[in-house]
């Protein structure tokens, strides 16, 4: 079974704190893990850091494959003047990759029919409700086909539709080989999903696992 | 009508027209960018800066665009370097600088006895645009579009989320780089013609108008660029008409239509 992300003792610090401290964890393909823990434990944190966008103060990083993030929706700039399907379909960019090719645009279109938000394609984002921006989000991460699924936080504030949806696509692309990460602050999001392993962190380090 | 007309017969008026046309579709389509990602202000602080090497410049009597062009260049970089690394600090850098700059450019020129020749570079002048100019303006368009367009994908996904874009790999902070060299090379050439102390507007407001006019993120690019080309059109014939100086009537004919396609807005 490849393995598709390992960490390994892993210290993120901002400045004289220590947000992450002596985290190690591996994802296979075809897993789930769930990253649990309180409001400023750090589990958003070491998720950045797994997508590459905060560096490790010491410690290892290592990927294989293609890799999709979802970050907070609260990240998201409502107001931006973009079309829900000019948002997914950036889901295939690449780097050293600058065009779009027809079958980027079908698995766009595809993504955004498996989530249920093929008829919002020329909507203007501003104009979606929470739950169908997140929608959007996971669409644009999954068109890229990864190996590797970082979500940060996704279930937040979704009605029980849209987390059917979010868990039905999660399960389709675990079966593909796709490994996923998933932070969740609210262990109940996570009721009734039989597949996955659980982390949880308090205080930077991994109290139960 | 018949003097607008006259007006075009002069060399100086068709090489404004087209030079001016040129850059502030450029500005306008780059303003799109530097106005979603909360850079509006960098325009201004370049341009100050661009005052203060031109006042050097013509303080010491060599040509002015062998001081302004390096000095912008190196402004812009280091606006959005420190803009990048400590995200809260972009504006106060541009505040510091620019208001810094303006300071010294004036004390130099008063120092100097070279104050009578900074207003055509605060307010700009269309006598000032020569055939080099124009011909700049055409190199400068031709750069901008062409780049614009083949990194539209690019550009759009890391004005939109510049974190989503770096985990996928993208490098950023090299096209943080280009959008910097562009907005330097558009001030510099644009200041000739509208003055310093007003080519941010020509930057930001087609952008603001089209955003407010506009539907998705193409559209609004292509609607920024033609309202720039109208309120440049307009604004230069009405500077002729009532004897002000060309940039001033670029920018309040750029208010106007905001103005307009805001009231229009709200009425719907």
């Amino acid at each position: 079974m490849t393995e598709r992300l390992r960490l390994s003792n892993a210290v993120i610090k901002y400045g004289d704190v220590t947000a992450v401290n002596g985290v190690s964890m591996t994802a296979n393909e075809g897993e789930m893990i769930f990253i649990t823990g309180s409001n400023g434990s750090g589990k958003s944190t070491l998720i950045k850091a797994i997508a590459g966008l905060l560096p490790l103060s010491s410690g290892s990083l290592e990927r294989t494959g293609k890799m999709s993030y979802v970050p907070q929706y609260e990240d998201a700039d409502r107001d931006f003047p973009a079309r829900a399907f000019e948002i997914v379909i950036t889901g295939t960019q690449r780097h050293g990759k600058l065009f779009y090719t027809h079958d980027d645009t079908e698995r766009a279109l595809t993504a955004m029919k498996e989530l249920g938000i093929y008829d919002l394609a020329d909507k203007e984002i501003r104009t979606l409700s929470g739950g169908q921006l997140r929608r959007v989000f996971l669409a644009r991460a999954i068109c890229g086909n990864p190996e590797l699924l970082l979500l940060d936080e996704p279930c937040a504030g979704l009605d029980a539709q849209s987390h059917e949806v979010l868990f039905n696509v999660i399960r389709n692309i675990l079966s593909g080989g796709c490994a996923v990460v998933m932070v969740t602050h609210d262990i109940s999001d996570i009721d009734g999903i039989s597949e996955g392993r659980i982390i949880k962190i308090s205080g930077g380090r991994i109290s139960i696992q | 009508m018949n003097e607008v007309i006259d007006l075009l017969s002069y060399p100086f008026v068709y090489r404004a027209l087209i030079a001016g046309s040129l850059i502030s579709v450029c500005a306008s389509v780059l303003g799109v960018i530097l106005v979603l990602k909360h850079y509006s202000l960098i325009g201004h602080g370049l341009s100050e800066i661009g005052f203060a090497s031109l006042s050097l410049s013509s303080a010491l009597k060599i040509p002015a665009m062998y001081v302004a062009a390096p000095s912008v260049f190196i402004a812009s970089f280091v606006i959005m370097f420190v803009s990048r690394k400590y995200k809260t600090a972009g504006d106060i850098a541009i505040a510091a600088a620019s208001s810094s700059a303006l300071a010294a450019g004036i004390a130099v020129s008063s120092l100097t006895g070279t104050a009578s020749n900074m207003s055509s570079y605060l307010f700009g002048s269309v006598l000032a645009v020569t055939e080099n100019d124009l011909l700049l303006s055409v190199i400068l368009s031709f750069i901008v579009i062409s780049v614009f367009i083949v990194l539209y994908n690019r550009l759009f996904l890391i004005t939109y989320n510049e974190d989503y874009a770096r985990s996928l790999g993208i490098n950023t902070a090299f096209y943080q780089l280009i959008i910097s060299v562009l907005t330097a090379m558009i001030v510099v050439a644009g200041m000739k013609l509208t003055g310093t102390l007003l080519i941010s507007g020509v930057i930001i407001l087609p952008a603001v108008t089209a955003k407010i006019i506009a539907s998705g993120f193409r559209s609004l690019v292509i609607m920024s660029g033609i309202i720039s080309f109208i309120a440049f059109v307009f604004g230069l014939i009405a500077s002729f008409i009532f004897n002000i100086p060309a940039g001033a009537g670029v920018i309040l004919m750029n208010t106007m239509i905001l103005i307009i396609a805001r009231v229009v807005r709200l009425k719907k």
